[in-house]
């Protein structure tokens, strides 16, 4: 904040004064100067006379110019210095009117005229003070005027008497000065009052528009808090999870129904205990308080907690918590907010899914084992030679069997994916080779339903060219996938062709099929798990709903997208893009 | 490293067509001498009579899984010495990694290769105690 006054702004007030007064010394002068002129008329010094008082109306006339001027100006505050000058000369040359008139007529006048006019001369000097008190120095130079040709007049006129009063003058001059000087000062400090109050004021003024502006804003943000607090303990109040709030000994200071119900004690009997006395087994405390340490020791929120706790009921419940410690300013913990979800059901499910998830894939492994086994034994020629068609068959079948192997190891794969255990191994290569590999693998799996699969468009060889940085094997797991649901779907003798296009920075691979089309009300879920449109399909054809799934999650992987569209002219066609990649 | 070859096999299996193909390998292949249990219940009976070199436990059958069995041969004097491979389609390394804590010699995946078998067996018993 500022303080004091500013120089300017009070030399500007004092010219103000001078110039607001200055209209009563010109009318003073005008009126005091017409009497003079009346008292002083003789015929004799007719001319003087009437110079004189033509200099009284040239003096007065051109102050009052100088007035209006002032008045008219608008920049009068911003060079107050320079019309201070101008009242100066202007003081001075009213001053200087009135010492010449001194000057010629005190010689030439008589006693009684002396009298008047020395009477005169005093009367304007003193009441020249008032006029210019607001700058002692424009006084000084007025009354010099008057006093420098009266005093010199005085002294040469051979009188005794007036060479003494000469002596007075300079005396009386001086003492009008001072006085002056003194009311100039009493003007300035009064001036710099005003104006150092003036700022002062304005500074309030600023300080306290500020203040109703923080003001404004600490209000809004009160209510913003008091909106966030409603909405918290709305929050609060109506989550489905365990809201506890807990001071840094680990006692519980606030409860939600959300917890009273998951744990089945009422919020009465928990306030004020210890957490783990309620909330924690027995053989699980000593564990507990070690971390608790170390949370208010840390001060840092930690998730993904999971602790079995007892229930009222003798029951137990897994929860994941979320707790974090609150910290003051000076880093003490003055709460901790713990928000636990029950995890039990989940937790279940997991453990249920594993276990089905292991038990199917022994399921099949165990027929596969037969039927593998038996081929291999068949095909090793332990049992003697075969005839050639018939180890061709043997062959045949040992090698889908071996495929089938595969699927279910899709089904370990899919498992592997959501758990996010699966690790991609990808490489560069010709996405074109692929797809034709692609097709050969799986003919054997194509002629089962009588299906052929065209690679299209082979004689464009740009697209084919394309190389993609992906995982080779599972990406020929997703063209598996792809080629034998439309080999399933097809009719018999058909085909299903393949294309391969570029897709602005991707290359899409198109897998066209003849089939019946995706049933409306299965598209959505077509690439879940364990989808499959019809269930009569998968014991017809065989599949586990899995090969969907697991080329959406693999494709995705890869940076890639999977996605199908009905076929113009019947049919579906799935695709799925991966970008190039560029060396 | 036991001193004598590997002769004589007992393999608990509730498949008759695993049971088939794997004695089917044993002999052949492998010229072993091969006894097949089909119920897990009597497993431990038909070890004692028949006294093989080696056990060949499948994992998963009704009544009595392989890791029960095995603990129970250990009850008895006649089988608690006798080395054990399992035979199992359960898939995680876990699994398998819990089967040799338990004192397996050594596991053998679901599906087999049957003409690899009797050398994996041979190579299992060379291993065991």
């Amino acid at each position: 904040m500022r303080s004091g006054a500013d120089p300017r702004l009070v030399l500007a007030d004092r010219v103000e004064q001078l110039y607001g007064q200055m209209w009563v010394g010109l009318l003073g002068t005008f009126a005091i100067g017409a009497i003079a002129t009346f008292e002083f008329w003789d015929q004799r010094l007719r001319d003087l006379v009437l110079f004189w008082w033509g200099l009284v109306l040239l003096v007065t006339g051109a102050s009052a110019a100088l007035l209006f001027a002032y008045r008219r100006s608008t920049t009068r505050a911003e060079n107050a210095g320079q019309w201070l000058r101008w009242l100066g000369i202007a003081a001075l040359a009213i001053g200087a009117s009135w010492g010449f008139a001194a000057a010629v007529f005190f010689p030439s006048h008589t006693d009684e005229q002396q009298v008047f006019l020395a009477f005169l001369l005093a009367g304007m000097m003193a009441g020249g003070i008032p006029v210019y008190a607001a700058s002692w120095a424009i006084y000084a130079v007025y009354a010099a005027g008057i006093v420098v040709p009266f005093t010199y007049v005085l002294a040469t006129f051979g009188n005794r008497l007036f060479i003494e009063v000469a002596l007075l003058v300079p005396m009386f001059y001086a003492v009008n000065v001072a006085v002056a000087y003194r009311l100039t000062q009493v003007f300035h400090s009064a001036y710099r009052l005003r104006h150092a109050y003036g700022k002062l004021t304005e500074d309030y003024s600023v300080l306290n528009q500020r203040l109703e502006r923080q003001l404004g804003e600490l209000e809004e943000a009160r209510r913003q808090v008091e909106a966030s607090g409603r909405k918290l303990a709305l929050f609060a109040d109506k989550a489905p999870i365990a809201v506890l709030e807990l001071d840094a000994d680990g006692r519980m200071t606030q409860v939600n129904p959300g917890a009273e119900l998951l744990f089945g004690y009422a919020e009465a009997e928990l306030l004020g205990s210890k957490v783990e006395e309620f909330l924690v087994l027995p053989e699980l405390r000593g564990e507990f308080a070690r971390q608790w340490a170390a949370l208010i020791a840390s001060r840092e929120a930690v998730t993904g907690l999971k602790i079995r706790s007892p229930r009222r009921d003798g029951l137990q419940v897994v929860c994941e918590w979320t707790v974090t410690p609150l910290v003051n300013p000076e880093g003490t913990v003055i709460a901790v907010i713990a928000q636990g979800q029950d995890v039990t059901r989940q937790l279940e499910a997991e453990r249920m899914k594993k276990e089905f998830t292991s038990t199917l894939s022994h399921e099949l492994r165990t027929p596969l084992t037969s039927i593998i086994g038996s081929l291999q034994l068949i095909n090793s020629g332990v049992l003697g030679e075969l005839d050639k068609d018939v180890a061709e068959l043997t062959a045949v079948a040992e090698r889908n069997g071996t495929r089938l192997l595969d699927l279910i190891n899709d089904l370990l794969d899919i498992e592997k994916i959501e758990s996010g255990k699966l690790t991609l191994v990808p490489e560069v290569f010709k996405l074109g080779d692929l797809v034709r590999e692609a097709t050969v693998l799986n003919k054997a799996f194509g002629e089962r339903f009588k299906v052929r699969f065209d690679f299209v468009g082979q004689m464009h060889s740009s697209p084919q060219d394309v190389v993609v940085h992906a995982d080779r094997k599972r990406l020929l797991q997703v063209m598996t996938n792809l080629l034998s649901n439309g080999a399933k779907f097809s009719p018999e003798g058909g085909a299903v062709e393949v294309t391969m296009e570029e897709a602005g920075p991707h290359v899409r691979v198109g897998i066209h099929d003849r089939g019946p089309g995706i049933p409306e009300a299965f598209r959505g879920r077509i690439f879940g798990r364990f989808a499959q449109a019809d269930s009569t399909t998968a014991r017809q054809k065989g599949g586990t709903g899995l090969g969907l799934a697991i080329s959406k999650r693999l494709v995705e992987m890869m940076q890639g997208r999977i996605g199908f569209e009905p076929r113009e002219g019947g049919g579906t066609t799935f695709w799925f893009e991966l970008p190039r990649h560029i060396s | 490293m036991p001193d004598r070859p590997l002769v004589k096999v007992c393999y608990v299996e509730d498949d008759e067509d695993i049971q088939r193909i794997v004695r089917m390998s044993l002999e052949r292949i492998g010229k072993l001498t091969v006894e097949v249990v089909g119920d897990p219940m009597v497993a431990i009976d038909a070890m004692k009579r028949f006294g093989p070199d080696l056990v060949l436990l499948d994992w998963m059958m009704p009544g009595m899984d392989g890791p029960t069995l095995f603990k129970k041969m250990k009850d008895h004097d006649e089988t608690k010495a006798l080395p054990v491979v399992f035979i199992t389609a359960k898939a995680s390394q876990q699994d398998l990694d819990d089967l040799m804590r338990m004192g397996a010699v050594g596991t053998i995946s679901k599906p087999f290769a049957p003409k690899d078998l009797p050398d994996q067996l041979r190579a299992l018993w060379a291993k065991a105690p």
